[in-house]
């Protein structure tokens, strides 16, 4: 697992170094916005962790341009500036979780294990399959235009399902990505959920999005249209 | 005196009725003094007739030639009266006819040369005048008589002149008053109109629909109109300053702790602990005590926000936060919401109790936002927000609630999100309550200034 650590301070920045490197990842460094953003768009990285207060670059800046050239992994931003205005601006501009200044390495690596395992939200800003439109950006669906509302879990189920639009896809590999922890959820979980997306898009049964192939898993019928 | 209006309309109504007042009485008693030697003159010149014609009768009193008689005095109740009177050698007199059935007092006889003026009255209704005068006259014989000639006059067609005079010297003043009075006010509103359009921009400042006074104003106000500007902004860029100051302390603050958090693991186990708690102890003082300082409150003069864009980003913050979570947020908001204050509060506000919320629920969150327009201006936005988790039992609402609580003894999990919510309504005068909702766990009601 390769993870970038863009941070200024240089006692901050080498103590999550060594600390992320003795759980084993790979870890790669940036001192200011810059280099930080030559590094998020030349290498092949899981997670990254940025530090909003940067020189040269902002962390907000660097978020939005490595967003914009197409980088989708997951980023934790870490900050003494946690006010909700920052977290909502930092979360606006591409980041997926954030952690305040001062922290706890329990809690970073933690939310960065369930951002791994989350990973894909990034990929277009809207996802749209038919009279079907996802916005990754702001965590909405619409059908036909008019707003559904859903949970957390039935969304990320159902971008999933979007951008693989056309494929199977197990009812493990939905588990992984719905739950951080490694033991056995219930299989039958993920049909409850799978039902009540149904529900919610296709109350009059007439678009059929998704389709169940027993044994195998699910699949989204409606293929997607490019943008 | 509470209105300038009113001090002068007042003050310029009691200089006007007392001139007027004045000026009345001495044309009144101009009048009046005219119509008195009018009378008398009257008097005067029958009385010189009178005595003119006056010789002597056969039984031994005076009396006027026949035929030379003025009529008023034949007719009876004309309103002139006259008299010869003799006292020696014996009580005799003539009377005009028209003193029949009046009984007229002419008065006692008076010597050669005396004159005597005086008022009586007859009856009910009538008052005269009487002028009297004493004259000797030589009788046929020869032998002078002390005769006293005497005329009196009704005062009705006097009294009835001075009245309806007064009458119209009165409506005329009246009538001159009132209008006075009228062009007074309306000359006083448009003198004072700079006032009312101080008062009026005051109240555009305060509700934020303005940032100053404007200007224009006439000599006697400027000075008030540009002290307030000074003020205004002076106040205004000193709270930002206040602001941005202690929000920089906390934040420059941080690093350093944040610093010496990573340095730890590098040392050894026994002070690392100890260490870290005090790192912990002060990250959480930052952010209680200066956090709290540096939020504001409303500026004067602050333009009302929109709460449902608000609200919105915060729910999808809060979405990808708690994604591993199966969650729900339901948002009810009343499209034209609008809370009165500094955007920074309402967010972390709202922030902290939805955070909370996400925290603690099952899987449901509901958010409900709305105006109550009959309440209180500082407590007209209600916002409720419920969830499904465990709730907060009786016991800890209150603590939670409790002022003054210090953070570390406040209930854990709930933080000091909570005790910046309870702060900040404080700030704003507003109400927090803390119940059991229909969901099964908590519910938070707020009332803010809101419109």
């Amino acid at each position: 697992m390769r993870v970038l650590v863009v941070e200024d301070e240089a006692a901050i920045r080498e103590g999550l170094r060594d600390q992320l490197a003795r759980v084993g990842f790979t870890v790669d460094v940036a001192a200011d916005g810059e280099d930080g953003l030559f590094a998020a768009l030349e290498y092949p990285l899981d997670v990254a962790v940025v530090d909003l207060g940067l020189p040269k670059l902002t962390g907000l800046d660097l978020i939005r341009r490595l967003r914009a050239q197409g980088k989708t992994f997951p980023v934790l931003v870490l900050t003494a500036r946690d006010r909700w205005q920052d977290k909502v601006e930092g979360l606006e501009a591409g980041a997926d979780d954030y952690v305040a200044k001062p922290f706890h390495f329990e809690e970073v690596l933690a939310r960065l294990q369930a951002l791994m395992r989350r990973a894909g939200g990034w990929a277009t800003p809207q996802l749209t399959c038919g009279p079907i439109v996802l916005d990754t950006r702001r965590q909405t669906v619409t059908v036909n235009e008019v707003a559904v509302d859903l949970t957390t879990f039935e969304y990320r189920i159902l971008e999933h399902l979007m951008l693989r639009a056309g494929e199977v896809i197990s009812k493990t590999e939905l588990n992984e990505r719905l739950y951080d922890e490694d033991f056995e959820r219930d299989s039958n979980v993920i049909e409850v959920f799978i039902g009540r997306l149904r529900r919610k898009l296709d109350p009059q049964d007439q678009l059929k999005p998704i389709e169940t192939l027993r044994g195998r898993g699910y699949r989204f019928a409606i293929p997607r249209t490019s943008e | 005196m509470h209105s300038l209006s009113r001090r002068l309309l007042l003050s310029v109504s009691v200089s006007l009725v007392a001139f007027f007042g004045v000026t009345i009485f001495v044309l009144d008693a101009s009048f009046r003094d005219v119509s008195e030697r009018s009378m008398r003159d009257l008097l005067d010149a029958q009385m010189v007739a009178l005595i003119a014609s006056a010789e002597p009768r056969a039984d031994g009193a005076f009396a006027p030639q026949s035929g030379e008689l003025e009529t008023r005095l034949e007719t009876p109740g004309s309103g002139l009266y006259a008299e010869i009177s003799m006292s020696q050698p014996r009580d005799a007199s003539w009377r005009s006819p028209s003193t029949a059935g009046a009984f007229v007092e002419f008065g006692p006889p008076l010597q050669a040369g005396e004159r005597r003026f005086h008022y009586s009255r007859l009856s009910d209704t009538e008052e005269v005048a009487i002028a009297s005068r004493g004259i000797a006259f030589e009788d046929e014989s020869h032998a002078r008589r002390n005769l006293t000639f005497s005329v009196a006059t009704s005062l009705a067609p006097y009294q009835e002149q001075l009245w309806s005079f007064r009458k119209r010297l009165f409506g005329w003043f009246f009538g001159v008053t009132l209008l006075l009075l009228g062009t007074l006010g309306v000359l006083l509103r448009w003198v004072l109109s700079p006032v009312r359009r101080l008062e009026k921009e005051i109240t555009a400042v305060e509700a934020g629909a303005r940032e100053t006074l404007g200007g224009g104003y006439p000599r006697e106000l400027s000075g008030v109109a540009t002290n307030l500007n000074t003020l205004l902004l002076g106040e205004r860029n000193r709270m930002t300053r206040y602001r941005d100051t202690l929000g920089n302390l906390a934040h420059s603050l941080k690093t350093p702790l944040a610093v010496m958090r990573s340095t730890l693991p590098t040392c050894a186990p026994e002070p690392a602990k100890v260490l870290g708690g005090e790192i912990d102890r002060m990250s959480a003082i930052i952010e209680h005590q200066l956090k709290r300082a540096a939020s504001g409150g409303a500026l004067l003069g602050q333009a009302p926000l929109d709460v449902e864009p608000l609200v919105s980003e915060l729910r999808t913050a809060l979405m990808k936060v708690y994604a591993r979570k199966d969650l729900a947020i339901a948002l009810t908001v009343s499209p034209n919401a609008q809370f009165v204050g500094d955007r920074g509060d309402l967010m972390e506000l709202l922030g902290n109790l939805l955070d909370n919320a996400c925290k603690w629920c099952t899987s449901q969150v509901r958010v409900d936002i709305a105006i109550a327009p009959s309440a209180n201006p500082r407590q007209r936005l209600v916002i409720v927000i419920e969830d499904d988790g465990p709730g907060i039992s009786e016991a800890n609402r209150a603590r939670v609630l409790e002022r003054g609580v210090r953070a570390d003894e406040n209930v854990p999990g709930h933080g000091l999100g909570l005790a910046m919510v309870r702060d900040t309504v404080d700030l704003y005068g507003g109400k927090l309550a803390i119940d059991s909702s229909g969901l099964g766990g908590a519910r938070f009601r707020l009332e803010l200034p809101g419109k």
